[in-house]
């Protein structure tokens, strides 16, 4: 099957600001993501050592006593982005195992680099209360001084690191 | 008011999670449809040869948000309680490094947390490893908060709207968002053809006719948002709030210590009496002279709290035009006295673990507030309460 161009950005925006919105009206929430991996961390941790998360308060504070963490409206949200991406890579012919880079580096180097960038990104995202899903979006939607200065910030990092990376993507 | 609809977080959390699965599915087809599931698209926004990713995120903020803006213009939308619930607290440091480390990670991993995880969906294996990588990190993060918990919540401002500081409707900074995203998205497409030839040696061409479309709905939604502003619909205007809630003096304790700029605290007992001991932060205006306050002007955004000797009967006046919240403390300043200022009662051995706690509470606020030391230990050797500190996160939490 051939693969179908992506869609226009215009329309697609227009498109993620209304599912936004009816999570917005519907949920009272948000979209997000980072807090999903969060809770992933957490539940794994929690049945490895549950000694440590008690003994942790930041963790501690975020385990809700007779409730498994992954027993959230997140965890089901992120279950469902994943459906989405699949169905709609599936339908536009694009569901195949591969690696996304540039021309100019190896597979495993690649490789290495999603998981670093990751990482970073798996740190900032709790020191910001969130990610570009869940706070960007969806508190830049809604007016909150602290997720606009959070985006801005996200463009100034990517762009005064790009420069270093590029052969990676160019 | 009709949204958000309370039920799906409360009795309905079943449903409320099938909901959960139905708005992620569109949201992860729409990402994936845009292109965000391969790194190639996004991190091409920062060398600026595909500004796709600027693009479909302002465009749905800029949706999202004119949508919030008309939905409340017509009174289906509680506009304060979805912002009380889905937007975190303004850190304003961790914030600023937060977003650059995140910015950072997005060019090297070549994803957002959300966007890996689209792409693993549909195969690719870069995503997967970035969504493992995002899951470490939040566990690395977690470990170490502890040690840098001053750092992870300092210069917290409480929720901050850029309506509030601006001292405009919400509607109105619509405009000016739009405003500025149209003006942004003209100058991406100046800016992609240059880029492209500079560092891809290729043209790129402009599909015209879907941005005249968006253009048109953002440039008139924003502005029939700005409209309702001046047509009173149903629920919209809303009407005094002659109905005061009720405080008890733990629950309004407990908020005194953990989100005091919140409230705004009015003592309206005599200036003499207030002036010799009040609670902490509050403001002494006798009852006869609370119009001077302008509170049907104020923006709303605290919570009022009126603290009277006893019991307040009659809510005054001036109060019942303030748009936020108004509560009145139960038993008022003398109930205070006994509640924080006096030694509590010590529980007895047989006493249940509520009322220990509570024991705990109420000893460390007198210590804290009084500066007498603290009262004896209850009987059993039970730890003492400390009142937590911690804040709701984002819509990420």
């Amino acid at each position: 099957m051939e693969e179908k161009k992506f869609a226009n950005p215009y329309l697609m925006g227009i498109a993620l600001g209304l599912v936004l919105l009816a999570s917005f009206l519907i949920m009272g929430e948000g979209l997000g993501a980072s807090g999903a991996a969060n809770r992933f961390a957490l539940a794994a941790a929690d049945s490895v050592a549950p000694g440590y998360v008690e003994s942790n308060p930041y963790m501690a504070g975020k385990l809700t006593e007779g409730k498994s963490p992954l027993d959230a409206w997140l965890i089901f949200e992120v279950l469902g982005v994943f459906l989405g991406g699949a169905v709609s890579a599936y339908t536009a012919g694009r569901m195949r195992r591969r690696v996304i880079k540039g021309p100019r580096i190896s597979v495993r180097a690649r490789l290495i680099m999603a998981l670093s960038g990751g990482i970073l990104m798996g740190m900032a995202a709790r020191l910001a209360r969130g990610c570009t899903s869940g706070q960007a979006l969806s508190g830049g939607a809604l007016f909150s001084v602290g997720s606009w200065i959070f985006m801005m910030m996200i463009f100034v990092g990517g762009y005064a690191m790009a420069y270093f990376v590029r052969r990676q993507w160019l | 008011m009709i949204f958000p609809i309370e039920s799906l977080v409360s009795e309905q959390y079943e449903l409320g999670l099938v909901v959960a699965v139905a708005i992620g599915f569109l949201f992860g087809f729409v990402l994936e449809r845009a292109g965000f599931g391969r790194a190639t698209t996004l991190s091409a926004q920062f060398y600026g040869t595909d500004m796709t990713v600027f693009k479909v995120m302002f465009g749905a903020i800029v949706t999202a948000m004119i949508g919030v803006v008309i939905a409340s213009g017509l009174g289906l939308l509680d506009f304060k309680a979805l912002s009380e619930s889905a937007v975190s607290n303004t850190y304003i440091v961790p914030m600023l490094v937060g977003g650059l480390v995140l910015g950072i990670g997005f060019i090297i991993s070549g994803y957002c947390p959300g966007t890996s995880l689209v792409a693993a969906s549909s195969g690719n294996l870069d995503g997967m490893m970035t969504f493992v990588g995002v899951t470490i990190g939040s566990f690395i993060y977690s470990a170490i908060e502890p040690s840098i918990a001053s750092f992870h919540d300092s210069t917290d401002m409480g929720q901050l709207f850029f309506y509030d500081l601006f001292g405009v409707p919400p509607a109105v900074v619509a405009v000016g968002v739009t405003a500025m995203a149209i003006g942004m998205f003209f100058l991406a497409d100046k800016l992609e053809p240059v880029f492209s030839r500079k560092f891809l040696h290729r043209d790129k061409s402009l599909d015209r006719r879907p941005r005249l479309v968006a253009f048109a709905s953002f440039s008139v939604t924003a502005f029939v948002g700005l409209g309702l502003m001046f047509v009173p619909l149903g629920a919209q205007k809303q009407g005094p709030t002659t109905k005061a809630l009720s405080i008890s003096q733990y629950e309004f304790a407990k908020r005194l210590l953990d989100k005091p700029w919140s409230m705004r605290i009015i003592d309206l007992r005599k200036r003499d009496e207030c002036a010799k001991q009040r609670i902490p932060g509050a403001e002494c205006v006798p009852k006869d002279k609370l119009g001077e306050l302008g509170l049907e002007y104020a923006p709303g955004a605290r919570d009022l709290v009126l603290v009277a000797a006893q019991d307040l009967e009659v809510l005054p006046k001036p109060v019942e035009k303030y748009k936020g919240k108004v509560f009145v403390l139960q038993e008022g300043f003398d109930g205070w006295t006994r509640f924080a200022l006096q030694d509590p009662p010590v529980p007895g051995a047989d006493a249940s673990e509520a009322d220990r706690s509570l024991y705990g509470f109420r000893s460390a606020l007198r210590q804290a507030l009084t500066g007498a030391p603290p009262p004896p230990p209850p009987p059993s050797g039970v730890k003492k309460f400390v009142p937590k500190k911690r804040k709701k996160g984002g819509g990420c939490g």
